[in-house]
């Protein structure tokens, strides 16, 4: 490195021995150093400057070449990804013996809210209470403004509640395509169907789940996608069970009963044709279950199935069939009916006296529990277990239905001789209105054992024997009788040969003991007599007939005429012909010449 | 060391001065002002108020300041530096323990006819002591550790202060402004080269200590981390401007859907569409020729800041006028690389475009500034 000396005491020297002014010298040497001094501080700022410059155009750069980058972009609207496993739609639908949709889906849509989305919450929720009536508008306005980052609306809108709600033009109001589960037919066969609900909800899907009824025994079934396209079919025929409906209610009004229920049942496949439990509800929108008192008041209660009472006079053929099996009696053998019979500390009494001695049939027709009672203790106790656990009234029915195990039959501990007595006119064993049925049903086929079943199934049942079928015969032919001149005269329905039982139990209080004044009616019933195909159970809860000078309670007068009305209005839709008597043709002769 | 006092030709004075004015500058400054006043418009769905009247008037008292700040001689104002950087540092003392008047912090000081933003203040006055500063100090001695530790003082306190509001963009200008005056002013490259690595270090440490048990940030800071940098991890959360910005800019195109057709702003889906993301109205309106006019305004703005700054001698001019451009390169490009998801979202309004009133009048007081050594130049 050269140094230079800050002063240029050569060049001075120099000038002033050549008698120059060194003054000028030294100036012109300062300002050299000066500007020595400005140019290198210049280039170093020059230097950083493009330094600097380099940042601006590479920043410029960026932002113009992504600016470009999104310009040619296409835009794309935000989705939230779905969490988890996507929930399986499609439930498959559920369709009555003929294919007619009785249950299938409908696409709808949930309404929810990402309160942190909403430009004006309180005004949303204004709008929202007014388009939701049911909903809290307190509660609303609490979700929308506060914290929360997602709040449920409501589970299903419809479209036009969808629309209003669009129309709000809120951004944080969002909607979330779902299946719902839609009963097209409103009421009708509630019980059966039960209804369904939502599981896991997610905002793109919900899943659908049984809650009662088929819906849920066949939940898995429904819900396999394997299953596709395949409904499961019923043995409910949707145009039966409508009538079977509007008849039972009609009836349960004029006998200002409280409940009521009625099976119609094939004898041979076991088929449930019409299972009516009223009061009913809408599977669409199933009621909450009751919160106070007994849950058998509440309209999802299931009488048919679950309800299980004392099934009174109906049981009496039983006895009686089972007697003429074991050839104990005969149709015509005299029973001794004098009453009362006492038995212990216990009375039996029949409702009139019916003299002292009735013949078998007689003792059906005109329901003698004396004489019923008497003929069970020939029978005893064991055998009389025995023939009813081989008619099925002791286990609950197997019919598919979630409810059926919660129809389990009351049966007395000790099955002592007084307990025989007493069951055989139907008092001390309580069962459902389906096992009444489903053992009606093994008499009027013949004598063999059905099991009920909702499903569709074209084949007849091979069940067990239970009775000849010259017993079971002439047990129809007993209950062809009562109709016809007995207890349940008010049934007959011309050219359908209806044959039944009538039973008229008194409700046990909770207390212990009987009510005087209520009743269950229950009226069996099977048609046509001369070649049995179908099963009619009416069961009234605490009717009362008030058109006579008195009160009267009685099946004959309760259920009796309910169930007449029902196979009169069912039979023609079950595509049964009238057996009309032919007209006396003396005098007439149709001749042609 | 100033060259003011070397080789002093002619400096113009009196009436003559406003012919002086770096007039380019002042026709930028209105266009760009004239752009932000139709978006407000726009914004508003065709209507003066609720945002471009009071726009219009406060740049308007905004012009009128930078005149008078511009006839002042720019001497006056060197020697006014510390002075101001004082009076700023104070007042956000000031907000900082006496802000919290009703909910939450105040950032602001009612002055009655405007909220004045103490943070915005110290974004100018920063950079104005700092090239006070290096105009005092021998350029020998500008790499000094001493007297390197004292200018990065001088940004850290109020950096700090600003942090803790908190304000991060504000906190980023300042931080930046400031380092660029002190690059500018020559401060030796090792430095700046040390910041930057560790700067760089920290970053790696913070990504690599990830899910180990040293990790440095807590889980939820990493899932912004994420959400910054893939917004689509979380759309309808903290990813909701970046997306609803992305459709804004995708949807207007190349030529953009035409004035005050934009769906994005008008039906509310974006927040702050007047305010901080203000730029995609632009952008879905006036598409991407628009949007780049605005960037190419903003350029011309710094190109003439930058050759006024060369054509000075004096140190203190060229290092002012330097500063202020970097700032103002800051908020622009801050802003437009947050809304277009280049940056994390911090909050730095697009300068005179985006509504508000202190970050207007103080940018224009700061071009009064700029145009103040611009006329006082020696020639």
């Amino acid at each position: 490195m050269i140094r230079t000396p800050l002063r240029p005491l050569a060049r001075v020297l120099k000038a002033r021995e050549s008698g120059e002014n060194p003054a000028t010298i030294e100036a012109e040497n300062k300002r050299r150093r000066h500007d020595e001094m400005h140019d290198r501080a210049k280039n170093r700022a020059e230097g950083r400057l493009l330094v600097l410059g380099a940042v601006f155009f590479l920043a410029f750069s960026a932002i113009g070449l992504q600016m470009g980058a999104m310009a040619s972009s296409e835009a794309e609207e935000p989705r939230a990804i779905a969490s988890g496993n996507p929930i399986i739609g499609q439930r498959a639908d559920i369709v009555d013996r003929n294919g007619r949709i009785l249950a299938t889906n409908f696409d709808t849509y949930a309404l929810y809210a990402q309160p942190q989305q909403l430009v004006d919450p309180e005004g949303a929720a204004a709008r929202l209470a007014e388009i939701f009536p049911e909903l809290d508008a307190e509660r609303l306005v609490k979700d929308l403004t506060g914290s929360r980052k997602f709040v449920w609306i409501r589970r299903q809108i419809s479209p036009e509640q969808m629309q209003a709600v669009h129309d709000i033009g809120e951004p944080g109001l969002l909607f979330g395509p779902r299946e719902m589960r839609l009963y097209p037919n409103g009421p009708v066969a509630s019980h059966v169907l039960g209804g369904a609900s939502f599981g896991r909800e997610g905002v793109d899907s919900a899943e659908v789940i049984g809650v009662a009824g088929v819906e849920r025994q066949f939940d898995q079934y429904l819900r396999d996608p394997a299953n596709e396209g395949s409904p499961l079919e019923l043995s409910i025929d949707l145009t039966v069970q409508a009538a079977a409906e509007r008849v039972l209610q009609g009836g349960m009004m004029l006998m200002n009963a409280k409940g009521a229920a009625a099976i119609l049942m094939d004898v041979r496949t076991g088929e449930v044709i019409s299972m009516v439990s009223l009061p009913d509800f809408d599977p669409n929108s199933r009621p909450l279950p009751l919160t106070t008192g007994s849950q058998s008041d509440s309209p999802l209660f299931n009488r048919a199935v679950q309800g299980v009472y004392e099934l009174g006079s109906t049981f009496k053929i039983f006895a009686i069939s089972q007697a003429m099996e074991l050839g104990l009696v005969g149709a015509n053998t005299m029973i001794d009916t004098k009453g009362p019979l006492t038995w212990g500390r216990f009375r039996i009494s029949d409702f009139h006296n019916y003299g002292p001695q009735l013949s078998t049939t007689d003792v059906i027709v005109k329901s003698s529990n004396i004489g019923t009672a008497r003929i069970a203790q020939e029978i005893g106790a064991d055998r009389q277990k025995e023939f009813l656990t081989s008619l099925g009234f002791l286990e609950a029915t197997k019919i598919e239905l979630s409810e059926a195990p919660s129809g389990r039959p009351l049966s007395p501990k000790q099955w002592s001789e007084i307990s025989t007595m007493t069951i055989s006119y139907g008092h001390g064993l309580s069962a459902s209105p389906l096992h009444l049925a489903a053992a009606y049903a093994a008499i009027a086929n013949g004598g063999t054992r059905v099991e009920p079943t909702i499903l569709k199934s074209n084949q007849l049942q091979q069940g067990p024997r239970v009775l000849s079928p010259d017993v079971a015969a002439e047990a129809v032919s007993m209950m062809r009788q009562v109709v016809v001149r007995g207890t349940a005269s008010f049934g007959e329905v011309p050219g359908y040969e209806v044959a039944g039982k009538t039973g008229t139990a008194d409700k046990p209080m909770p207390t212990g003991g009987y009510y005087e004044d209520k009743v269950i009616a229950t009226f069996a019933a099977t048609f046509p007599a001369s070649a049995p195909r179908y099963v009619l159970v009416v069961t009234l809860d605490e009717p009362v007939e008030t058109s006579g000078t008195e009160p009267r309670r009685t099946a004959g007068w309760t259920a009796v005429p309910v169930g007449a009305e029902m196979i009169r209005r069912i039979a023609p839709l079950l595509g049964m012909r009238p057996q009309v008597d032919m007209a006396d043709l003396t005098g007439v002769t149709l001749t042609s010449n | 060391m100033s060259y003011l006092e070397y080789n002093a030709k002619y400096v113009p004075s009196g009436l003559r001065k406003p012919l002086y004015l770096n007039w380019p500058i002042v026709l930028l400054l209105t266009a760009v002002a004239g752009i932000g006043f139709l978006m407000l418009y726009s914004v508003a769905g065709g209507s003066a108020s609720p945002w471009m009247e009071p726009q219009v008037k406060r740049f308007g008292v905004g012009m009128a300041a930078m005149f008078v700040i511009a006839m002042v001689p720019i001497w006056f104002w060197r020697n006014m530096s510390a002075m101001a950087y004082a009076v700023s540092l104070v007042l956000l003392l000031y907000v900082e323990f006496f802000g919290s008047v009703g909910m939450g912090a105040q950032r602001w000081i009612d002055l009655g006819f405007m909220r004045l933003q103490p943070s915005e203040l110290m974004k100018i006055a920063s950079v104005m002591v700092l090239a006070a500063y290096y105009d005092w100090l021998a350029p020998s001695r500008t790499s000094r550790p001493l007297w390197v530790i004292l200018p990065v003082l001088l940004i850290l306190l109020p950096t700090l202060l600003v942090l803790k509001q908190p304000d991060l963009g504000t906190a980023i200008l300042l931080l930046a402004g400031g380092g660029a005056v002190m690059f500018a002013a020559g401060v030796h490259w090792a430095y700046f080269g040390s910041v930057i690595l560790a700067g760089i270090g920290a970053v790696v440490a913070v990504f690599q200590s990830r899910g180990t048990s040293w990790q440095l940030l807590k889980d939820y800071q990493y899932r912004r981390i994420d959400t910054f940098l893939d917004p689509s991890n979380d759309p309808l959360g903290a990813g909701y401007h970046i997306t609803q910005a992305k459709i804004a800019l995708g949807s207007g195109g190349w030529t953009g859907k035409g004035f005050m057709q934009g769906t994005q702003t008008r039906l509310n889906f974006l927040p702050e569409k007047h305010t901080d993301f203000i730029f995609t109205t632009l952008a879905e309106e006036f598409g991407y020729i628009g949007a780049s006019a605005l960037l190419l305004l903003y350029a011309l703005i710094i190109v003439f800041c930058v050759i006024s700054a060369l054509q000075s001698r004096d140190r203190f001019s060229s290092l002012l006028t330097l500063g202020i451009a970097m700032t103002f390169f800051l908020f622009f490009a801050v802003n437009m690389a947050m809304v277009m998801g280049l940056l994390p979202v911090v909050g730095v309004p697009l300068p005179l475009v985006s509504y508000g009133g202190s970050a207007m009048l103080v940018l224009l007081a700061a071009f009064g500034l700029v145009q103040s050594a611009h006329v006082h130049r020696p020639r």
